[in-house]
């Protein structure tokens, strides 16, 4: 234990004592950090829209107007049963005419010619949520049941595949931009913290000289050395945490705005995930740290 | 205390720096290990702390063989034996008194085991009233005594000094001679190495004369020889 506080002791003292050397490192394993929260936050933002696209995803079916409320109703029950559907959703022709008249209430044409014909020319509608975009081939195949023809008007599945895809080109080219840069920050990094332990070793060799005839251990040798990297990766992540935090509170406006309408907040997902966020660049930092001193003691401390 | 059986040394690629030497030293013994320069003094010395390996043969210390002994090993063997050596100089920047304290800081020492050993030690060494003071304050000769006093807070059971007056004028010479004697007379075994003749003559201790890696004299109450 009194040994563990002469290395901590040691470990602030030569972090002083080349306070240039040390900030260089910690920009460097901030920068690290960053750019491996980068490619994290990419993915987020990109699984989420396209979890959100997704969702998005309904099936309308259209139905004549002379179509009565019970048979659609049937309908619906017997959708309903299916293990590919997760929600069905009648609309009213009425509700259906209002949603119309008010999806086009600054067109004029429209408006008139509703004006005109006195009888909804609207008939009801479902709209149903299958649990995954595979299955709604299963679900239409039941629709196109020869004994609904008379009543379907129109089916229309929306198509998002192409959005998705599209969304999944984007956020994979950034991705990979990210994925090339964190590799750079990480070997950059690890070559930094490697060569300011070496050069602490150096500053300390006469005492390291000494310790070694008079009977230290090793790991009281390399203790110190050790605990100097730990700092730096408790430093670093420190930083690297502040400075995100800003940071998406900065560009998650912009991220939501893109995706407008779908639910995505990245300083919400940021805090709601803090421990894990925290602990996942700990850790990182710390391997990384940790392995390139103890390259460095291994090759530069002779014990 | 000390036994080496048909040590070799052989440092890469291929210098002999002892060869085939047998030795047995006693408890309490007082020796001096001299030669002309490069006959492998100090790699004698260095094999005893297992700074070196030997490359044939076996060394056993304190009844324990260190032939192979393994890294972990090392720090308690050091504990044992009390350095001083010409390259183990003083930290500039610490005081006497943290100089010596050093020694037992790096071994885990209690606080309170520091602070009553290490004014013990100055006494010792006659350098009670110079803790604070740093190691350029003080003579060449008063910074080897700092040295013998670090050499002793873990109360060894050997010292060896390799070349302890090196750069010290005769009476410092004196003064460090003086004091191994003393620590000597305290049951401490002390190995010395030298190529002073002055001090060999007047010692009249046991000598071992090395020359080429090799023992050709063993004397008790010796002379320099070559
Ligand atoms: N670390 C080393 N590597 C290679 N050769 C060495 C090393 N240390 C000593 N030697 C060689 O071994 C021989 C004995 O050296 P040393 O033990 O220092 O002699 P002394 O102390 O008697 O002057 C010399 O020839 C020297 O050059
Ligand atoms: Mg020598």
């Amino acid at each position: 234990m009194i040994s563990f506080f002469r290395a901590l002791k040691f470990a602030f003292q030569s972090f002083y004592r080349n306070i240039w050397l040390s900030a260089a490192t910690i920009l460097i394993m901030v920068l690290t950090l960053l750019s491996i929260s980068l490619v994290g936050t990419i993915n987020i933002i990109g699984d989420q829209a396209i979890k959100s696209v997704k969702e998005k995803v309904d099936l309308s079916v259209y139905f004549y107007p002379e179509v009565s409320e019970t048979e659609i109703k049937a309908i619906e029950s017997r959708l309903e049963t299916l293990s590919s559907v997760k929600d069905v959703r009648y609309i009213p022709k009425d509700q259906a005419l209002e949603e119309f008249k008010a999806k086009h209430v600054n067109d004029p044409v429209i408006q008139e010619t509703l004006e005109i014909l006195k009888d909804n020319p609207l008939g009801g509608t479902l709209i149903i949520q299958s649990k995954n975009l595979e299955q709604y081939n299963d679900i239409l195949n039941v629709l196109n049941d020869p004994n609904y023809t008379e009543q379907i008007y129109e089916k229309d599945i929306e198509d998002y595949q192409t959005i998705i895809n599209r969304l999944n080109n984007i956020t994979d080219r950034i991705y990979e931009i990210a994925l090339v840069l964190s590799l750079v920050f990480v070997v950059v990094a690890i070559l930094v913290i490697f060569n300011t332990i070496r050069i602490t070793i150096y500053t300390h060799r006469e005492e390291i000289g000494i310790m070694r005839l008079v009977g230290a251990t090793n790991w009281f040798i390399r203790g110190p050395f050790i605990l100097e990297s730990v700092l730096y990766a408790v430093i670093s992540t420190g930083l690297s945490l502040g400075i995100l935090y800003p940071l998406l509170k900065i560009i998650s406006p912009q991220v939501t705005n893109f995706f407008e309408g779908y639910n995505l907040d990245l300083v919400t997902y940021f805090s709601d995930r803090f421990l894990e966020i925290f602990a996942l660049q700990i850790i990182i930092a710390l391997l990384l740290a940790v392995i390139s001193s103890m390259i460095a003691i291994g090759r530069h401390l002779r014990v | 205390m000390i036994r080496f059986k048909n040590v070799s040394k052989i440092y890469k690629p291929n210098t002999a720096a002892l060869k085939n030497v047998n030795l047995r030293i006693k408890p309490g013994e007082f020796v001096s290990i001299v030669g002309q320069s490069g006959t492998g003094k100090t790699t004698l010395a260095r094999l005893i702390i297992a700074e070196e390996n030997v490359s044939k043969g076996s060394i056993i210390v304190g009844g324990w063989d260190i032939t192979n002994i393994k890294q972990a090993e090392i720090p308690t063997l050091r504990r044992q034996i009390g350095v001083v050596f010409q390259d183990f100089k003083l930290l500039k920047k610490k005081t006497v008194y943290e100089n010596v304290a050093f020694a037992l800081e790096v071994a885990g020492a209690e606080p309170v085991k520091i602070r009553n050993i290490v004014p013990q030690a100055l006494k010792i060494v006659n350098l009670e009233d110079k803790l604070d003071r740093f190691p350029n304050e003080l003579s060449g000769g008063q910074q080897q005594r700092v040295v013998i006093a670090r050499a002793l807070v873990h109360r060894p059971k050997i010292i060896i000094a390799d070349e302890p007056t090196g750069n010290l004028d005769s009476i410092n010479v004196q003064e460090i001679i003086d004091l191994l004697l003393k620590i000597n007379k305290f049951g401490t075994t002390v190995v010395l190495v030298t190529h002073n003749h002055d001090i060999v003559n007047a010692l009249r201790k046991r000598v071992i004369t090395l020359d080429q890696g090799q023992i050709i004299s063993d004397q008790e109450e010796g002379k320099y020889l070559l």
